[in-house]
């Protein structure tokens, strides 16, 4: 009896041990009460070396939960991250609206520049339906190219594009077998898609990190992708290897719908990377594809559309203008004017009141752009800071077609020979 | 010299005796280290910012423990509130004003909003000179 009572004693202090160990070797809680929230939280007892994520979004404002959900007090790994809202990904589509969401946040109103993720949930990038019409019409689906179907059921009863509503896209509808090995093997690319696969940065290939949270990568294509680290980081100084990682990751075979990755490891922009059919001229293959395309091209401007046609509209007249006519310009009197906010998140110029810089056709500012005193213009790249001034067409030897100012036409004299 | 043996039962008894009063010490630690602890003290919503004199007339003094601007004018003493009524980062003294670094949103020199997306100006806060003698700031 005595043997076992000093046996019951030995292990009880052996637990003991065993528990005073086991706290030694756990990292001093470290506490943080954001501004914005007011409630403590710990997740920076083990997630102290992350960079901030953002200038946007400062870890003493924000905090980690607001954005990530969790359990903010908990200190174990597994309890704190049980309730995480989007895993390794929070800008994800199915959760955007609960941690990126909110009237002051982004989404908001078109008024206040914040309807971030009303317009982009219902662009053609998550919608997928310029892609599902021109399909259903090639294989005979549907008569028309006007979009019926999107990824998810939506409606726009505001529409100013005739589009008022979409129908939720089941492939099984489908007779033509073309049409179902579409609706099998190419509704990922979209923003609400499940990961195409997971791990690396196909982790971040969908919602606002899907363009966000660029991964700079080894080299110029997407082969890495699997391997490629998780970077903490959102910014709108997106680069053109970012857009290709969807767009220019490799091509449908239409004879069987299956997807060919590319493989190749290109090192040159021009010469290796691009599509061999396709022409560019040089801003096409110098500039990133953000410094030319604009918010609403990209990320919709709240309406549905049938097509990516229809919302893109930016074209080389647009900064070159035409023979008669030099590209539309606005001075700079409001300080409440976009283009100060979308120059303040990307400062890569420094905009002042009374500035003049180009703008669209439908009035967007094309704020990383500068009329010079002299009459040129200047645009300063918004991902690699460089500078490139630029001349209009007006006064030039252009012979260009006044009825035919696409980009297209323009390659007709313009583009690099490769 | 009589050397005594210890008894297999002594042995035992001490061992028991040694591991229970070690296990017994072990725990009153843990206890008066779970009593001893320290949740995370409330935000403080009053500051003493000491001798009214310490603030020339015509100053405006940085005060980064609140975060606030103290502002000694012929009206008095005021101060402002250096959190963004957006969403509350802290804004930057700028020599026109105040600029917010997250959202860029600015302010003039008294507060009031000149570009958004803040909707209205810096708080003002209140400020008074207290029976000690003192200033004092009060952020609530």
């Amino acid at each position: 009896m005595r043997r076992l009572i000093v046996i019951a004693s030995a292990l009880l202090l052996l637990t003991l041990l065993g528990i005073a160990w086991q706290q030694s070797q756990r990292s001093k809680p470290i506490a943080l009460i954001p501004t914005l929230t007011g409630k403590v939280e710990y997740c920076l007892t083990c997630h102290s070396d992350l960079p901030e994520i953002s200038k946007s979004h400062p870890v003493k404002t924000f905090g980690c939960v607001i954005c990530h959900g969790g359990v903010p007090l908990a200190l174990d790994a597994t309890l704190a991250h049980s309730t995480l809202r989007g895993g390794a990904n929070p800008a994800d589509y199915s959760v955007v609206q609960e941690n990126c969401g909110g009237a002051n946040c982004h989404s908001g109103t078109a008024a206040s520049y914040s309807d971030d993720i009303p317009r982009s949930t219902t662009s053609i990038q998550d919608t997928y339906a310029g892609a599902i019409a021109i399909m259903r019409y090639t294989y005979g689906g549907q008569t028309n190219l006007k979009a019926l179907f999107g990824t998810s059921a939506i409606q726009d009863p505001q529409s100013t594009s005739g589009i008022t509503s979409l129908q939720k896209y089941d492939p099984k509808i489908e007779t033509n077998p073309m049409l179902r090995l579409f609706g099998q093997n190419c509704l990922t690319c979209h923003l609400s898609a499940p990961p195409i696969q997971t791990g690396g940065r196909y982790d971040h290939f969908t919602g606002c990190a899907a363009c966000h949270t660029p991964t700079q990568l080894p080299n110029l294509t997407s082969v890495n992708t699997k391997t490629a680290t998780l970077v903490h980081k959102l910014t709108t100084a997106i680069p053109y290897t970012q857009c290709d990682a969807c767009h220019n990751r490799g091509n449908y075979d239409l004879r069987t719908m299956v997807f060919q990755a590319r493989t190749d490891s290109a090192v040159t922009r021009l010469q290796d990377y691009y599509q061999p059919i396709a022409q560019f001229t040089k801003c096409e293959w110098t500039l990133d594809c953000i410094d030319c395309h604009t918010r609403t091209e990209t990320m919709g401007d709240g309406s549905l559309y049938s097509s990516k046609l229809d919302i893109q509209y930016i074209q080389c007249k647009t900064c070159h203008g035409t023979l008669t006519q030099l590209p539309l310009t606005r001075t700079l009197t409001d300080p409440n004017d976009l283009a100060f906010r979308l120059a303040q998140l990307n400062p890569v110029v420094n905009l002042k009141l009374g500035d003049t810089i180009l703008v669209t056709a439908k009035g967007e500012p094309l704020w990383n752009t500068r009329v010079m005193p002299d009459g040129t213009y200047q645009l300063v790249g918004k991902a690699s800071g460089q500078v490139f001034p630029f001349k209009p067409v007006m006064g030039s030897g252009c012979k260009q077609d006044p009825n035919n100012q696409s980009s297209a036409s323009c390659h007709q004299c313009h583009s690099v020979q490769r | 010299m009589n050397e005594r043996k210890l008894s297999r039962r002594d042995f035992l008894k001490t061992a028991r005796n040694g591991l229970l009063t070690l296990s017994g010490l072990l725990g009153l630690g843990a206890l008066v280290r779970f009593l001893s602890y320290q949740s995370q003290p409330p935000t403080p919503t009053e500051f003493v910012l000491g001798a009214p004199g310490d603030y020339a007339l015509g100053t405006r003094n940085l005060l980064p423990q609140v975060p606030a601007m103290l502002i000694h004018s012929a009206a008095g003493f005021t101060a402002l509130s250096l959190v963004c009524p957006h969403l509350g980062c802290t804004v930057e003294p700028q020599p026109d004003g105040f600029s917010c670094p997250c959202h860029g949103s600015r302010f003039g020199l008294q507060g009031q909003m000149v570009r958004g997306p803040a909707g209205k100006a810096l708080t003002v806060l209140r400020v008074k000179t207290a029976a000690d003698g003192k200033l004092h700031l009060f952020t609530n």
